[in-house]
């Protein structure tokens, strides 16, 4: 049985035991606690779909919650619509008002954090404050003791129980199927840095959109059922703090990231709520949730289910071999063969040698080589660049950092960028990435424009970069950081092939005894390692490698250099800015110079060095002794 | 149309009230602005200074301005040991937002303990002073809230403007780094802040007491209406907090006088929404 | 001897950045330092600034061990720095910003003294006392950061890339004020890219290679070391 049939199941086993219970007339009280206790479970997993898988902390799950309460309010007890289709109807109104906000809001860039937590608390408010006024409520709530409640088993009571059930089990299994799925893998990795994850293909406006309409979503349904269940709806009960309050209290004691830490976090805090209830230990009892609430922050930052699960020993074999030395030296790798690591047998996955290398680990379709001077092909057919930069210009502030660039890389080449401090090198990898836009000028690839397309788009098109400091997803473990640039790259792999593929690069890189380790465990060597596989997943048809080397010392530059020479041979384009200028002359074809924005010198390595002018503004003399 | 004088009366009410929010609002906008931390626990605090002047004058029969005298220099403490757990636990501008969170229930639920949720009104002798200005009323309490609000908000800019420890703040906010390197003490300088922020809360807390109904649940009715007024009045600017609360205090006002009053909220609101929508950049 | 590092090593984050770096800077004299992009220049001085801790080795200013030093505790000794990228804090004025460079006791005493000295030789300063840091130029912002560290009154100035980002002409000018500081007493540290510069203004100068020092002695025999060239340009003669 997969893991995934095993979870799905026991939710699903659960559920039904849980369904039982009313026909075995248990007490009323009960049956009221535990539809509490569903209620929660929905809500509190609900809410972290966004806020905790995207990191998007909401303080206005209340809008969604009251939004869907009014929506089957209004139909249910002023318009006479039966009730069950209310719930459908509730949540769809309310999925369309988180749409809205998200449309709006998601724009907005420096709108993260406690920003958007605010804005979400103010649209709680004047929501409130509409439905207040209007005749939506106008004052005096709506009443809802006339709506019929179908019988779908012997008492009301039952029915609501039931269709609360049905809800938590609807959210927890969504949790779970979203944390599991290629659009969870890019919420997650929003989290941890939403540029980069934008710049690694994951379309983030429409992920966040996507997660923020589902949670609302479930949030009015939610609502819906709690309307009938109060039977009497109004404005201060309904969008008062307790909801949004609630909610984070709930997923962050079990745990925003995890999907049945909500649910835990709910079962904790309404049993201990419960428990405290009457007379004094009712204030009493929010004193100590709240208080259980900072130690858990303080002490556990990912919560009780992530810290629970990490004590459990681990039950299938996830040996990560020796260390050792951090990369496989392979010396002059025959260019067919995969590199092999040594890893130790136990190492899960197959293993890299029972593939044939075969062409589907190659760049395709490449050309040989183009040797000499750029430009002249000694071929018959004109070789088209990859790469096509024309007269870029880009400013920052006052300071013009791009002047009129012209760079082209044609296919299967490795071309140095090199310059002086402030040169603008860096500049160039971000617009060409999409980091930033362009003022004047064009990029293409392979004949399509760049300029004007979200980072996301020219990442599927085929272009990916690495960070000079390494910027991995601090809460993936390095293979699903490599798969994450599979699963969004240009090939869009599913999760599982994209793990297989990460697999691969981790391979390549000398990384597979670390695929399970957070990047924080690596070492920095590791991390830049880690960058190029993540890099190099997804068969970009352009890799820019941004000061690879800076940091390392001689044996892992030396590492290094051959790994970028292995990933030359298969036929990869590469762009690169490196400062060490022994690699940059080991290992392009040419070298472009940049000084204050504008190209100085391209072509051969030493003729570039040696060229006056590169001389000049390297050393401040114009000639080298 | 309201007539002249009802306008006119809204507008005066609407001023007092707009005094009320930036006092609430000044000590949020430093610690905020300078410390880089969200501190939820000031409304928790300021009702805390609240129901202890309450309790000092109805118990002890001591003077709201006495009490005053009394409670600052303990919130001062409070604040400071806020900010050392702060540090201890290396908590981050959003965590802080969330152990805040906290804290507010924790105290609300104390609150609630101690006192009931009972509403309580602190009824003095100077509920009554009033000033005359034509035809328009201007209660004494609310006046001195404003005027209070007015010379702190001017004093606070002035002390970050003109002195020594005033620019130290506002340039280890900026780049603390490059302000060590030039002999500024950091840590020392944020307990002062986070201490002088708390007193903040406790001079506001007097007059909440003094001039609105008391009841825990209360906390969280101030919580929208002060963060819009320190967004919009930018973080860390004594001045744009007075001016916002007054901002926002008349547009309520005007608009309870001119449509219903349940519309008033809403004005705080969508302000603060267009703002964070569309102003470039944060304070 | 005045400021003394000794096979120092530090990380930054935890990348390592300079393995073994060893210099020595007497009084009075002005030292450069020079290596190509990413030898660990910047973070040779962040640490002898106290910006940047140091995980082993030998730093001391005046006798004094720089590891018992807390980082603000640095410009008391007499240590001021020039960052590299300028650093300004950009929503203060010019006069603020300057304000900051002599907060340290001594440094405000004489305040009055210090600011028209700086006015002397910055007059551009002067006109926009009131302005914002962040709306000056390029190179009226590197002079405001060379005055912030002069309000100071440091017995030893750190200069970081003084020349990055500025106009050829502009930077002859910067380094005319630099060898003015000097001449006034100032004891020097220079970090430059800018090889020709460094070498012509110093009485001693030091490469730094890839976190190491590789050479060092007088300006003239270095500019034809072909060491540097190599480490600059890559190109080791046959």
């Amino acid at each position: 049985m997969t893991e995934r049939q095993r979870a799905l199941g026991g939710v699903l086993s659960a559920g039904v035991v849980l369904a039982l219970f009313p026909a075995l007339g248990m007490p009323a009280f009960f049956e009221s606690f535990l539809y509490l206790i569903f209620h929660w479970v929905a809500l509190a997993t609900s809410w972290s779909l966004l806020s905790g898988y995207a990191g998007y902390f909401s303080f206005g799950h209340g809008a969604f919650f009251g939004a869907g309460m009014y929506a089957t309010a209004t139909l249910a007890g002023s318009a006479g619509v039966p009730f069950l289709w209310t719930l459908p109807l509730a949540g769809l109104v309310s999925a369309a008002l988180g749409a809205a906000v998200g449309a709006v809001v998601f724009r907005v860039k420096r709108l993260r954090g406690e920003l958007f937590g605010l804005l979400t608390l103010a649209v709680t408010f004047v929501l409130a404050t509409i439905v207040l006024n209007t005749r939506i409520d106008g004052g005096p709530g709506v009443y809802l003791n006339n709506v019929p409640v179908p019988k779908l088993v012997a008492s009301p009571t039952g029915t609501i129980y039931l269709l609360g059930l049905v809800l938590a089990l609807a959210a927890v299994a969504t949790a779970y199927l979203v944390a599991h799925s290629r659009f969870g893998l890019g919420l997650f990795a929003i989290h941890d840095d939403e540029d980069v994850a934008e710049v690694k293909g994951v379309p983030t406006f429409r992920a966040k959109l996507a997660a923020l309409a589902l949670s609302a979503g479930i949030a009015g349904v939610a609502g819906g059922i709690q309307a009938i269940y109060v039977g009497y709806v109004t404005v201060g009960e309904t969008f008062s703090i307790t909801v949004p309050l609630y909610v984070v209290l709930m997923s962050i004691l079990g745990g925003a990231r995890h999907w049945l830490g909500p649910a835990a976090g709910a079962i904790i805090i309404t049993a201990s709520l419960y428990a405290f209830t009457g007379g004094e230990s009712a204030v009493l009892g929010r004193a100590v949730v709240a208080l259980l609430l900072i130690l858990v922050i303080l002490l556990l930052p990912d919560g009780i289910v992530p810290a629970v699960l990490a004590w459990r020993p681990r039950s299938r074999a996830q040996a990560i071999s020796a260390p050792g030395s951090p990369v496989v030296d392979n010396a002059a790798a025959p260019m067919r063969a995969p590199a092999v690591a040594p890893s130790s047998p136990a190492s899960s996955g197959h293993m890299a040698t029972d593939r044939p290398a075969s062409a589907d680990h190659r760049w395709a379709p490449q050309r040989p080589r183009v040797g000499g001077s750029p430009g002249v092909s000694s071929q018959s057919l004109p070789v088209a660049p990859l790469l096509e930069c024309r007269d870029v210009w880009r400013a920052f502030g006052g300071i013009q950092a791009l002047r009129g660039v012209n760079v082209a890389v044609p296919a299967g080449e490795i071309v140095g960028l090199v310059g002086p401090n402030g040169s603008g090198k860096t500049t160039l990898i971000n617009v060409i990435s999409g980091h930033y836009p362009l003022d004047r000028g064009t990029i293409s690839l392979a004949g399509t424009g760049l300029a004007g397309c979200p980072a996301h788009q020219i990442a599927t098109l085929g272009v990916s970069r690495t960070y000079q400091i390494p910027r991995p997803f601090a809460h993936l473990t390095a293979l699903d950081n490599v798969a994450l640039a599979a699963a969004f790259g240009p090939e869009r792999a599913t999760t599982a092939a994209a793990r297989d593929e990460a697999l691969h690069w981790l391979e390549f890189t000398g990384l597979a005894h670390r695929k399970a380790m957070l990047p924080g465990q690596l070492n920095l060597h590791e991390r830049k390692f880690l960058e190029l596989a993540r890099a190099l997943a997804g068969r970009p048809r352009l890799i820019l490698l941004d000061e690879v080397l800076s940091g390392l010392n001689p044996g892992e530059i030396a590492n290094a250099v051959a790994l970028i020479r292995r990933i030359g041979e298969r036929g990869a384009t590469i762009l690169f800015v490196e400062h060490v200028m022994q690699a940059v002359l080991e290992l392009s074809s040419r070298v472009v110079v940049l000084n204050e924005g504008e190209v100085i010198a391209d072509g051969d390595p030493r003729e570039a060095m040696r060229d006056p002018l590169v001389v000049q503004v390297y050393l401040g003399k114009s000639h080298v002794a | 149309m309201p007539s002249l004088t009802l306008l006119g009366q809204s507008v005066i009410s609407g001023l007092l009230a707009g005094g009320m929010y930036a006092l609430l609002a000044l000590g949020l906008s430093l610690s905020w602005g300078l410390l880089r931390l969200v501190n939820l626990g000031h409304f928790a605090l300021a009702f805390l200074g609240a129901y202890l002047t309450y309790h000092l004058g109805t118990v002890y029969k001591l003077d709201p301005w006495l009490s005053v005298v009394a409670i600052v220099p303990c919130f001062f403490a409070i604040g400071v040991a806020l900010h050392v757990v702060f540090v201890r636990f290396r908590v981050s501008e959003f965590t802080s937002l969330l152990v805040t969170f906290g804290l507010t229930v924790i105290v609300e639920s104390l609150i609630q303990w101690r006192w009931t949720a009972d509403f309580r009104r602190y009824e003095t002798a100077y509920a009554t002073a009033s000033v005359r200005v034509g035809p328009l009323f201007v209660p004494g309490l609310e006046l001195a809230a404003c005027l209070t609000a007015t010379l702190l908000a001017l004093a606070t800019w002035a002390w970050l403007r003109f002195t020594y420890v005033g620019k130290a703040l506002r340039a280890s906010a900026e780049d603390p780094a490059m302000a060590a390197a030039f002999g500024i003490n950091h840590r020392a300088q944020a307990l002062l802040l986070s201490g002088l922020s708390a007193a903040y809360a406790g001079v506001a807390g007097a007059y909440v007491a003094l001039i609105a109904t008391l009841a825990p649940s209360q906390i969280w009715a101030w919580v929208g209406v002060v963060f819009a007024v320190v967004i919009i009045g930018g973080l860390a600017n004594p001045i744009g907090a007075l001016g916002a609360g007054l901002l926002i205090g008349v547009s309520e006002s005007v608009t309870m006088a001119v449509a219903a009053p349940a519309w008033a909220p809403l004005v705080s609101f969508s302000v603060l929404i267009l703002l964070l929508l569309l102003r470039p950049g944060r304070a | 001897m005045l400021l003394e590092a000794h096979e120092l090593a530090i990380s930054y984050g935890d990348a390592p950045a300079v393995w073994a770096a060893s210099l020595s800077v007497e009084e009075g004299e002005i030292v450069s330092v020079i290596g190509p992009n990413g030898a660990g220049k910047t973070t040779l001085i962040n640490a002898v600034a106290g910006l940047q801790p140091f995980r082993s080795g030998r730093l001391s200013f005046a006798g004094l061990d720089l590891s018992t030093v807390p980082p603000h505790g640095v410009c008391r000794l007499g240590i001021a720095l020039v960052p590299e990228g300028r650093r300004l804090f950009t929503r203060m004025s010019v006069e603020e910003n300057l304000d900051i460079g002599g907060y340290r006791g001594e440094a405000r005493r004489a305040r009055a003294l210090t600011l028209e000295r700086v006015y002397g030789l910055f007059p551009i300063l002067r006109a926009r006392r009131r302005q914002l840091a962040g709306s000056l130029s390029g190179g009226q912002q590197q002079m405001l950061a060379i005055g912030r560290a002069l309000m100071a009154r440091p017995r030893l100035l750190l200069l970081d890339e003084p020349s990055l980002g500025l106009a050829p002409a502009v930077v002859e000018q910067m380094f005319d004020i630099i060898r003015a500081i000097h001449d006034e007493g100032v004891t020097i540290l220079l970090v430059e890219q800018n090889v020709a510069k460094a070498l012509k203004i110093a009485d001693r100068a030091y490469v730094l290679e890839q976190g190491r020092t590789i050479a060092s002695g007088a300006p003239a025999q270095l500019l034809e070391d072909p060491r540097i060239q190599e480490a600059y340009l890559g190109l080791r003669e046959a």
